[in-house]
């Protein structure tokens, strides 16, 4: 399989995720770059919150985006936008990798000197602003819940704990724990709706 | 269940909580492509999934966008046709590698490349097996916790040491609840044809004491063919209990009751 002999991008226009994966279909690994460029940070941020180890990170974030290279095909952009495919897939490796490290009983924090500086790459400005204000509509949702509550979601989300699971770790009663995070994600569904409306 | 009772749990799904019946439930209709769970679910993956954006913001490595292409262009070089080995047979002058060590480097380049196919198919087929094992483990448990409860049911309503009550509703249009009162073994409430609940909102079992304030006995929630069938301890002496009732409850139960009684047996 050879890469594609590819054209620029027209100047001033951002190609959209779909044209993007049309072109990786291709075999145009350009436009992985795009996409790594537009999605490598958020994805990077929620990998290495749930794996906590940067090393780790980022081999799980080069999987998810050669993943993404070699299974373009399994994607279909009529399914719906390609972020909360690639934030799914992402959050699964990472919690695989979580459990696969859970069973061996063997934590490892890597040092704070792992985590490297380095520029920020800016190339799809209108997605990262949209991007930037519901990430500050989730955060701030996150913030106005009750600790419990907020520390409930986190465990599902980040950690991939089931309803049983949540309940055995907190040791608050199941029903509890339910209504919790019942609770937290209509907030949130009811929060991002009104954004986007 | 129908799709309005599957509504409220499509976020719990997507965020991979649900559990037990009302997953294998859910999971059913996404299986015969219901028209409604189907686009909800979708919606709530996408809900789900900005809880990405909650993670505190951290920069990858720099290095990490380079060696993201260097595997991508290698991927690609693996893969690529052999048309050009002819080259590798034409003489060189000074080749400054060897044909054998070209061999070497492709034979270890394929390798490489394969294990690392078969490790990430197994990677995924490991995942997707741990994800099955994990919900056949949960529909098994589900199953198991019914058949107990219903055995322990029928172990209280028929000993003859059980007191049987009739809970009459307040609203005559709800069914009647039994209740089976035994020293020993607690007391089994079973009920028919009770109607759907909202999510946030749950029934709760208070004993009446003759003096006092009432006390919590269980709260429950009828199952999707609207039936209860349940036993909970009696923890305070049967011949305190002036009466049984039930009350409506938000979701997880209520210390004291919170609403007008529901349903209600005289007891002594």
């Amino acid at each position: 399989m050879l890469l594609a002999v590819v054209q620029p991008w027209p100047e001033g226009k951002q190609p959209t995720d779909a044209a993007l994966m049309e072109r990786i279909l291709q075999r145009d690994s350009g436009a992985l770059e795009a996409l790594y460029d537009r999605y490598g940070r958020p994805v990077y941020s929620l990998v290495l919150r749930i794996a906590q180890q940067p090393a780790s990170a980022e081999e799980i974030v080069q999987d998810v985006f050669l993943q993404l290279w070699r299974s373009a095909d399994r994607f279909q952009i009529s399914r719906g936008p390609l972020e909360p495919w690639l934030f799914t897939m992402a959050r699964n490796r990472a919690l695989d990798f979580l459990r696969l490290k859970r069973e061996k009983q063997r934590r490892r924090e890597d040092s704070d000197s792992d985590i490297l500086p380095s520029a920020v790459v800016n190339p799809d400005p209108e997605g990262d602003i949209d991007r930037s204000r519901r990430a500050e509509q989730v955060r701030a949702l996150m913030t106005s819940l009750p600790e419990a509550q907020r520390r409930a979601i986190e465990l599902a989300f980040f950690e991939g704990m089931s309803h049983s699971e949540i309940a055995e770790t907190t040791g608050e009663a199941l029903g509890t724990v339910k209504s919790w995070i019942r609770g937290g994600l209509l907030r949130l569904k009811q929060s991002l709706g009104e954004a986007s409306s | 269940m129908t799709c309005e009772q599957l509504n409220p749990l499509y976020e719990e799904y997507a965020l991979g909580v649900l559990e037990g019946a009302e997953r294998a439930e859910l999971e059913a209709h996404l299986a015969r492509a219901c028209d409604k769970c189907v686009p909800g679910v979708a919606h709530a993956r996408w809900v789900v999934s900005q809880l990405a954006l909650a993670a505190p913001e951290a920069q990858p490595p720099g290095a990490l966008r380079g060696k993201l292409m260097d595997a991508v262009k290698s991927s690609a070089e693996n893969a690529r046709p052999v048309a050009s080995f002819e080259k590798l047979k034409s003489p060189r002058t000074s080749p400054l590698f060897p044909v054998w060590a070209w061999a070497a480097a492709a034979a270890l380049a394929l390798i490489t490349g394969y294990a690392m196919h078969r490790m990430n198919n197994q990677y995924d087929q490991m995942a997707e097996l741990r994800k099955e094992m994990k919900l056949a483990i949960a529909q098994n448990q589900a199953l198991q916790n019914q058949i107990e409860m219903e055995r322990m049911v029928n172990s209280v309503m028929m000993s003859p040491d059980s007191k049987p009550l009739k809970l009459m509703p307040v609203d005559k249009n709800m069914p009647m609840v039994h209740a089976y009162l035994h020293p020993h073994m607690g007391v089994a409430i079973t009920a028919d044809q009770m109607p759907s609940m909202r999510s946030a909102r749950t029934l709760q079992l208070w004993f009446v004491p003759k003096s006092g304030k009432p006390m919590s006995v269980a709260i429950f929630r009828p199952d999707p063919m609207g039936q209860i069938a349940l036993v909970a301890p009696v923890n305070m002496p049967q011949n305190e209990i002036a009466a049984l009732a039930v009350t409506e409850e938000p979701a997880g139960g209520s210390p004291q009751p919170t609403s007008a009684i529901a349903w209600m047996a005289q007891v002594n």
